[in-house]
């Protein structure tokens, strides 16, 4: 295998890839990528069993063939080298000679032997929605996703394609991120499936804002193609709790709050706060909304925001973090923060079909 | 055929015999009544003097009152005693024996010589008596005291004589015994001879440290905290020896109750509760545990070698021995800090005043160790001084590397800006632990610090549990537990035993932040955890919790042990799910660990911090220090 290469497309190619690829994983070859030449292409493939990303960029192929080497490394030269053309060659014993200008180096590469088929996919639906919507409707959602492992079905998003809508929803229990987006779904086509949040990641790292994302799923897996990627991922098996009934229906109260007056204002006060079991106590009264925070041996604070609010005066305490991250993810400038009471759940809304509920902390 | 039976009283010299089965079971035993007979008779040095095992000779010497030939001649009859006068003194004992039956019980069993002079007369008396049979009284020059040999125990005994063990193990039990003795006497000088050897000389006039560490060694004593408490019943005072001075039966717990070697389940089981988030179960750590309170409080009189002993409120006592631990183990109190404090100021200055002389000790009575003489030894010194000390050490060592916690960071390049303590280091004014440094972590788990003296291995998972228990116990015991709603509410359904103990204790759950409550049937409702392990999976949760409760058992009913238990196993669960930490995930622990009451140990009793001192590498490695 000989192909020469433009710097900047592999470098752009390997990076795509190479951030599944795992640092302490048991199977060396999985922390290789597996590069494959021929038809005036190359394709890069890793993976780590659970999901496998693939992408082929054009290339000078001199001789086809296919090897592995590993990724990091593989990575760092590429990124390093002095010329912005590169030349490859594979020994048969799978060491790549790389040369680029005056530089050049044997890196030794494992057979392709050894790595991992791409899984094979039997296809049972598909879904198109344009790249861009579906990175920001991850982006909005993930966060809230469990990584408690006892809690395997939480460990991801819920995607389900159903009355032409994808409805994304992640939770851990104690909040719950939702974005509703219409799609086109074809008749008998509606499915629930769980994608894993490292999946997740994923798509938002390499999801690119240009052109249309191809969704297709079988009974086990689902594969993601855009632009030059193809991913492929196992699903997490089993049923999702029912999301809707932890949605209030209706609160009593809505206050409307500039958003990033809120994060920067939450993020302040949290500074006084050195446990993740620490909260924030939420206090508002008419057009105004107060923040206090304080812990023992360290200190407190408090920070007032402008509201538009002229409900009934609410106390009530949530984790500062719960509270942040979907405020760091929107884009909207002014969101509605929706109360009962103290006891009750908080919803956040926007002008966007977004909904955020979050549990509040009680104070004995 | 056999005779009718036909009832009679038996003849003394049987008697004495059948006592002496009681009183009398192996050497270990006759020593014992001899010993306190010393004792009683006011004596200020003892030398016990034992030769193979005791079974042929076992003597004691002390320098006691003595006795006239007359008095002599009595205490070797059965329940001759100068000890107790009339029934009412039965009640309120202040002597070691009172039966008054050792003597005669003794010399029925084994050749036996009373040697004793009092001071007011000019010769002593020598009396002989074998078997139980009386063979001489005469005359004979001797010092103040008495002095008692017995020969050849059980001689005319073969069954017992068989009964009794190897020399070894019976020499073990004398040894144990003189133990005892030493430890609930060290006002009173011993020595203990073994086949012509000496094998212990106490000077008297010792107090409980010099003792401890002459029987011991002095490093041992290093891991004893004292125990200084009354209230209106019980005195309790002694030590207790940190979690790491754990050995798997109970050798090293002593207990003396108004100075009598004594042992009662309640005890046991207080100290278990005092260290029970402290030390693992099935270990036990070292106790000198000395109780004094009124004799009517407590009845001796349950067994004849008087080992058990009978409290009238055992409730009480043992909620007292509780609280003497809790306080000198610091477990639970910001009150304790500054007590540790002026401890240590206080050492310091009996320590250049010299000696320090014990308080006169009543004979019969312990001495309960001085209060302020707490010495100031190495390796807890240290261990104290890396976890307490406020000030910044950097100032004092500028030419060590800035504190960093990156192993990277440890190259050479680093002396260039010696006083810039890196950022991710905790500042040097929030941190107890002075200028101690993360070096980095030791097979994926281990965390390495350097200190000034030493190096510390510290185990994140213990750490992390301690850390978190004690945050939770905190806010629990201020009733100030947060607990994070649950978006839905779980069902949980239990067996029906794990139901039946989570049902007993809910309202503690419900104090501590669970928001559980009854379903019906074995069912139960969760609609919030408390914040501190609002990450346990519910149902898996609130089984372990039913689980561990139950292991403790009905005995322990005190609320706030619940309360722990609780904690502790929600804790540890909340800790196992918990993977790689990051160089500031690290920083955070050790800056939290040093701020916990008991940094040494995780709640289960697992050590949290291994402690090394440069002192001890130096000699490890053989180098001159």
């Amino acid at each position: 295998m000989k192909f020469s290469i433009e710097k900047d497309q592999i470098l752009e190619a390997l990076q795509k890839v190479q951030s599944i690829v795992g640092q302490r994983t048991t199977l060396p070859i999985l922390s290789n990528v597996l590069l494959e030449a021929s038809n005036g292409k190359l394709t890069l493939t890793t993976t780590d069993m659970e999901v496998s990303v693939r992408t082929s960029i054009e290339a000078e192929i001199d001789e086809d063939g296919s090897t592995t080497l590993p990724a990091r490394r593989f990575f760092s030269i590429c990124r390093d080298l002095p010329s912005h053309q590169v030349d490859i060659g594979v020994s048969n014993e799978d060491v790549a000679t790389i040369i680029s200008g005056s530089y050049n180096c044997k890196l030794e590469g494992l057979s392709k032997e050894d790595f991992p088929p791409m899984p094979t996919f039997e296809e049972s639906y598909s879904y198109t929605l344009n790249q861009g919507t579906f990175k920001d409707i991850l982006q909005k959602t993930f966060y809230a996703a469990s990584t408690d492992e006892s809690r395997a079905i939480l460990n991801g998003s819920l995607m389900a394609f159903r009355d032409n809508k994808l409805t994304t929803v992640c939770t851990d229990g104690r909040r719950l991120a939702l974005v509703e987006q219409e799609i086109d779904i074809p008749e008998d086509a509606e499915v629930d499936i769980v994608v894993p949040s490292k999946t997740v990641s994923e798509l938002i790292k390499t999801l690119d804002g240009e052109g249309e994302a191809v969704i297709k799923t079988s009974a086990t897996q689902v594969a993601f193609e855009f632009g030059n990627i193809f991913i492929i991922s196992k699903l997490i098996d089993g049923t999702y709790p029912n999301y809707r009934q932890v949605i209030p229906s209706q609160c009593e109260e809505r206050i409307a709050i500039d958003r990033e007056m809120l994060q920067s204002a939450v993020r302040r006060v949290s500074l006084m706060l050195d446990d993740q079991a620490a909260s924030v106590k939420v206090q508002i009264t008419e057009n105004r909304m107060e923040l206090l925070t304080s812990s023992p041996e360290v200190g407190e604070s408090r920070e007032a925001v402008p509201v538009k609010y002229s409900g009934k005066d609410i106390t009530i305490a949530f984790n500062p973090a719960f509270l942040m991250a979907p405020l760091k993810h929107l884009d909207s400038d002014e969101i509605y923060l929706e109360l009962s009471d103290e006891l009750s759940p908080g919803v956040i809304k926007t002008n966007v079909p977004f909904l955020y509920v979050i549990m509040p902390i009680r104070v004995s | 055929m056999q005779e009718k039976p036909v009832i009679q009283m038996l003849p003394d010299q049987v008697i004495n015999k059948i006592a002496a089965g009681e009183v009398v079971e192996r050497p270990a035993s006759v020593m014992k009544e001899l010993f306190e007979n010393s004792l009683d008779a006011g004596a200020t040095q003892v030398d016990v003097e034992v030769i193979r095992g005791g079974r042929q000779l076992i003597s004691i010497t002390d320098n006691g009152c003595g006795m006239n030939r007359d008095q002599a001649l009595l205490s070797i009859e059965r329940h001759a005693t100068s000890k107790i006068r009339s029934e009412a003194d039965i009640e309120n004992i202040h002597t070691m024996g009172f039966r008054g039956e050792a003597l005669a019980a003794i010399s029925s069993v084994a050749r036996f010589t009373l040697i004793t002079r009092p001071e007011e007369e000019l010769a002593g008396t020598e009396i002989q008596i074998a078997g139980g049979k009386f063979l001489s009284c005469d005359d004979i020059g001797c010092p103040v005291g008495t002095r008692m040999e017995i020969r050849n125990l059980f001689f005319n005994v073969p069954a017992r004589r068989k009964f009794l063990r190897a020399e070894q193990t019976e020499l073990s039990h004398i040894r144990q015994l003189f133990l005892v003795m030493a430890l609930a006497h060290p006002d009173i000088g011993m020595s203990l001879k073994v086949d012509e050897r000496m094998v212990y000389s106490l000077p008297m006039s010792g107090n409980m440290e010099d003792r401890i560490s002459e029987l011991y060694n002095h490093s041992f004593f290093e891991q004893l905290l004292e125990i200084d408490y009354s209230d209106a019943d019980y005195r309790i005072s002694g030590y207790a020896g940190l979690p790491q001075t754990g050995r798997k039966d109970r050798q090293d717990q002593y207990i003396f109750v108004n100075g009598r070697p004594a042992s009662a389940p309640v005890v046991f089981h207080a100290l278990n509760e005092a260290y029970h988030s402290l030390i693992i179960k099935g270990r036990y750590p070292a106790v000198f545990l000395f109780i004094q309170m009124e004799p009517s409080l407590v009845d001796v009189n349950v067994h004849p070698t008087k080992k058990e002993v009978r409290f009238r409120l055992p409730n009480q006592l043992r909620d007292a021995i509780v609280a003497a631990l809790g306080k000198a183990l610091s477990f639970d109190s910001a009150v304790e800090r500054p007590k540790v404090e002026s401890q240590k100021s206080i050492s310091i200055e009996s320590d250049e005043e010299g000696i320090e002389l014990p308080p006169p000790a009543l004979p019969g009575t312990p001495t309960p160790p001085p209060a302020t003489v707490r010495p100031i030894f190495e390796t807890q010194k240290q261990m104290d001084d890396i976890l307490r000390k406020p000030e910044p050490l950097l100032d004092r060592k500028p030419k060590k590397e800035s504190r960093s916690s990156n192993v990277e960071h440890r190259t050479s390049k680093e002396e260039a800006a010696p006083s810039q303590p890196s950022p991710p280091s905790p500042s040097p004014e929030k941190s107890p632990w002075g200028w101690c440094r993360i070096m980095g972590q030791l097979g994926g788990n281990y965390v390495v610090l350097e200190t000034e003296d030493g190096y510390v291995l510290m185990e994140p998972r213990a750490a992390h549990e301690r850390v978190l228990f004690e945050k939770f116990m905190h806010a629990a015991q201020s009733h100030a537990v947060q607990k994070q709603g649950l978006l839905a509410p779980e069902t949980v359904e239990l067996l029906p035993s794990d139901a039946e103990i989570v049902r007993t204790n809910i309202t503690v759950l419900q104090e501590l932040g669970f928001g559980v409550s009854d379903f019906g049937g074995d069912a139960f409702i969760v609609d919030a955890l408390p914040v501190y392990v609002q990450d346990n999976p519910v149902e898996s949760m609130l089984i372990e919790i039913a689980r561990e409760l139950e292991k403790a058992g009905k005995t322990r009913g005190a609320r706030e042990l619940v309360q722990e238990k609780i904690a502790q196993t929600a804790c540890q669960m909340a800790v196992r799910t918990k993977d790689q930490l990051s160089d500031q995930e690290i920083e955070k622990l050790v800056a939290d660990l040093a701020k916990t009451d008991m940094p040494y140990t995780s709640p289960r009793g697992r050590p949290t911090l291994i402690y090394t001192s440069f002192t001890e590498l130096d000699r490890k490695f053989s180098r001159d220090g």
